[in-house]
């Protein structure tokens, strides 16, 4: 009998024995209807997810496999939606507590997720197949030129497709970019009225410096959104969610965001114990919500700190003892590469900037009521505030992990979140003296920028970096 | 038109007498955007500069080194003619006040402040028809007045403000009646000299406009036309057509067509609404330039009124074509321009897109050129 692929890609995932007849069919539907093909899956577990993962580490390994059954799921939300199960998606970045609420209040009745950072992240970290989907969008009315984001495509993309269903609601977020909600809404008019969304959004009008958590008015106005948007959303799915919801879910947060501390401050240590593109994927729970829950991705992290603390403690690296380490602003697996061509050349940048927390960010939030708690958890966020703000808190992040530099771009697309970094590159600089790069790229989406084109400057960065630590 | 050469001398001359007013004390106010009522700035007692320059290339080049390459070269000249030190104003202005709708004009006032210039940032939530966002707007525009007050050490009265509103209102109601001349067959004015005139209603103090505006009206209201009867009827439409960037426009009408109408958030005065000068000022104020008027792109809420306000343009100014006018990595109204050729293409009328990064050399021009001239041929063929 020939050789199950599709069997080899879930052992790999980490699925048990147990859970096979289980999840063996469902993940080769899932497959189908995301146009991966037997070659695509081979690829996946005989090349890429070998070359880019730990997975010889069982944490690894089960990461994996907590974002396979959340891919699976988010295949299956068409048929949710004809059982009667509400859709509820939203958009990176948001504050995912409330939709984690939602679950928490009626777990089988609502399905939420951020449909295009899974499909993103899966379809390119794992298959390196995102391509048709974010061709489809530039076919049909986003176009290629203007170097539209790939998340809104993918978005655009998979709906188009029908990979997924209309939303009951999805509510958007435009607290960063505009071209997140304005994708919705050119979803609903150009191809979907059914797409139905709402909208919160805050006026990035902070001058640089003003520490964002720390001005009443503006942590007032958006506890307000957030409470305006989320009332919204529940009155739309008729579901109604305890304010103590809100409270447990951000203790949820809190609990697993300490967790991450402890992986952050074992991923710095010297030697690096554990590749960059291993590592970053236990960050997106803080960002993301997962409809399949949290508790795996808990479970996985706990066995993989539990792994990377034995590394530390025998002294195993993925790099020689010494090497110097860069902060990068933030490491997408969608594009795995471009972290390990740092690390052939001899370079660490273990830990993305965009995700790992300020000690402020770690600390309990100073308002008992959920929503301005919510609030000023997301002003405290190094990547949602002012710049001058931002610069100072990537400036303790260089201190806490001592990385001997840093750096930012790849985020072209982005014409909220890419377009300071050279600001920030020089922001930084100035203040700890320490050299600080910028990559023009794309992490989500490799069409323009291959490694090719890339190698030579990340060599060159390696080799600056390694003469200054000689 | 010798009237609108004299509005074209007095706009050229605009930096000279605002450093002669800024030695006798008075505040110079520079502004970014359609949501900065200039009326404030006049009511405090400072002269407002409003800053849209654009179409050169080398302005958004400079700004390269602290902003990605990817953003709308409109914002970044803003700051560009600056940093390469052929901006006479811009170091002079005793502020600055930016909105901030989009992550372009946000990303600007970052660099504003980054160089050391006076700025004041102006919040406006795009998610514009909740009342939170329009009490937001309404909060900045009173932060706004205590700002200019601090400046200006003036006091923002309602007499100031209700004389400023009226002068403004003027401005606005003279353009709109030569702008519904336009609607003759063949216009007396077209789109190319509608918005310099537009952009030079910003560089002048009212009371030498007004006279000028109206002497104008008076001899285009005697009939003529520098444009064949013939030609095919445009509506250029987009986000701005900046102050020196005039070659599309007049590269439609030297084409044989005639711009008949403009659809642009930015650089133009929006006559077709006038603020109230009964009750609240200031709120009247909030309610024209918040909600009364058409909602700019970024604005959500907006494409389908946006649509069908062209629709409404279309009709009342027998369009027969649009150009649609993007500039590179615009990216909102790269997704609106789908939008717009969609509905155009449902009631059967020509759509032509152009992008533009400024960059109008001799190469790239010679293609332009020749898209526009295919076009306007095609619209002309289908009127006859």
């Amino acid at each position: 009998m020939a050789k199950d692929i599709y069997e080899d890609f879930l052992r790999l995932t980490g699925f048990e024995e147990d859970e096979m007849s289980e999840y063996l069919p469902q993940w080769r539907k899932a497959s189908e209807r995301l146009g991966l093909t037997e070659d695509d899956v081979r690829f996946a577990t005989q090349e890429q997810l070998p070359t880019y993962f730990a997975i010889e580490l069982e944490g690894i390994r089960k990461l994996l496999g907590c974002f396979v059954k959340e891919t699976i799921d988010l295949t299956k939300a068409s048929e949710y939606k004809e059982r009667g199960v509400k859709i509820v998606y939203g958009i990176l970045p948001a504050i995912l507590h409330f939709y984690y609420a939602l679950k928490l209040t009626a777990p089988g009745k609502v399905y939420v997720s951020f449909p295009d950072i899974f499909l993103t992240l899966v379809m390119n970290g794992f298959f390196h197949k995102l391509s048709p989907l974010l061709e489809e969008a530039e076919r049909t009315g986003i176009p290629y030129g203007c170097r539209h984001c790939a998340l809104n495509k993918t978005r655009y993309a998979a709906r188009r497709l029908d990979i997924i269903p209309s939303p009951d609601i999805s509510w958007i977020w435009g607290f960063i970019c505009d071209e997140g909600p304005k994708t919705d809404e050119f979803i609903r008019i150009y191809h979907d009225p059914e797409w139905k969304t709402y909208i919160t959004r805050l006026p990035h009008d902070q001058p640089l410096g003003t520490v964002e958590d720390e001005v009443m008015d503006r942590v007032e106005y958006l506890a307000k959104q957030m409470k305006d948007g989320f009332e919204s959303a529940q009155r739309e799915i008729g579901i109604k969610v305890e304010e103590k919801k809100i409270s447990e879910v951000i203790a949820i947060w809190h609990r697993y965001a300490a967790k991450l501390a402890e992986l952050a401050l074992l991923m710095s240590a010297d030697p690096q114990p554990l590749g960059a593109v291993s590592g970053r994927l236990f960050w997106e729970p803080l960002f993301t919500p997962f409809n399949t829950g949290i508790e795996g991705m808990e479970k996985a992290l706990d066995i993989t700190i539990r792994e990377v603390r034995q590394r530390v403690a025998n002294k195993e690296g993925i790099l020689p003892k010494g090497a110097p380490k860069l902060l990068i602003y933030s490491i997408h697996p969608s594009v795995p590469w471009i972290a390990k061509v740092f690390e052939e050349n001899g370079v660490g940048i273990p830990l993305s900037e965009f995700f790992i927390l300020t000690k402020k960010q770690l600390m309990p939030p100073s308002f008992e009521d959920p929503y301005m708690a919510a609030a000023e958890g997301w002003l405290r966020t190094s990547a949602m505030v002012n710049p001058g703000y931002q610069a100072e808190q990537i400036c303790e992040k260089i201190e806490t992990h001592k990385f001997d530099g840093a750096v930012f771009g790849l985020m072209d697309f982005d014409r909220w979140l890419g377009s300071p970094h050279r600001l920030l590159s020089r922001m930084v600089e100035e203040k700890t003296k320490l050299p600080v790069f910028y990559i023009e790229g794309d992490n989500w989406d490799d069409r323009d920028y291959s490694l090719e084109a890339l190698r030579t400057r990340i060599e060159s960065i390696c080799e600056i970096m390694k003469m200054r630590k000689a | 038109m010798d009237t609108l050469e004299e509005l074209a001398q007095i706009a050229r001359t605009r930096p000279e007498k605002l450093k002669e007013q800024k030695e006798k004390g008075v505040k110079i106010v520079g502004y970014i955007g359609r949501f900065v009522p200039e009326e404030l700035i006049y009511a405090s007692g400072a002269l407002p500069y409003l800053l849209c320059r654009g179409g050169q290339p080398e302005p958004p080049d400079a700004v390269i080194p602290y902003m990605l390459r990817f953003m709308s070269p409109y914002s970044r000249s803003q700051i560009g003619y600056h940093l390469l030190g052929i901006d006479p104003v811009v170091p002079m202005l005793d502020l600055t006040v930016l909105q901030s709708t989009d992550c372009h004009e946000s990303r600007l006032a970052d660099l504003f402040e980054y160089f050391k210039l006076p700025t004041m940032r102006l919040g406006v939530p795009p998610d514009w028809e909740k009342s939170l966002s329009r009490d937001y707007y309404y909060k900045e525009l009173a932060r706004l007045i205590e700002k200019l007050e601090a400046i200006t050490g003036n006091k923002v009265s309602e007499q100031r403000l209700k004389e400023s509103t009226d002068s403004i209102n003027k401005i606005r109601w003279l353009l709109s009646k030569i702008n519904l001349l336009r609607k003759n067959q063949p216009p007396p004015i077209g789109g190319a000299d509608f918005i310099r005139l537009n952009h030079y209603s910003f560089y002048a103090d009212p009371q030498k406009i007004l006279p000028k505006l109206d002497e104008l009206y008076q001899e285009l209201q005697k009939g003529g036309s520098p444009f064949p009867k013939e030609a095919p009827r445009i509506l250029l439409a987009g986000h701005v057509v900046a102050i020196g960037d005039y070659v599309v426009p007049k590269l439609i009408e030297d084409s044989g067509g005639v711009i008949a109408a403009e659809f642009l958030d930015e650089g133009m005065r929006h006559c077709e609404w006038s603020v109230k000068t009964d009750g609240d000022l200031i709120r009247n104020l909030g309610e024209t330039y918040f909600l009364e008027r058409t909602p700019p792109s970024i604005f959500q809420p907006a494409w389908e009124a946006r649509a069908e306000f062209m629709k409404k343009l279309i009709r009342d100014f027998s369009i027969d074509g649009v150009i649609w006018y993007e500039l590179s990595f615009d990216e909102i109204y790269d997704l609106e321009c789908s939008i717009v050729s969609k509905v155009l293409n449902e009631i059967n009328i020509p759509f032509l897109k152009l992008e533009s990064s400024y960059e109008y050399s001799r190469e790239a021009v010679g293609p332009l050129t020749t898209r526009v001239e295919s076009f306007i041929e095609t619209v002309k063929q289908r009127r006859s």
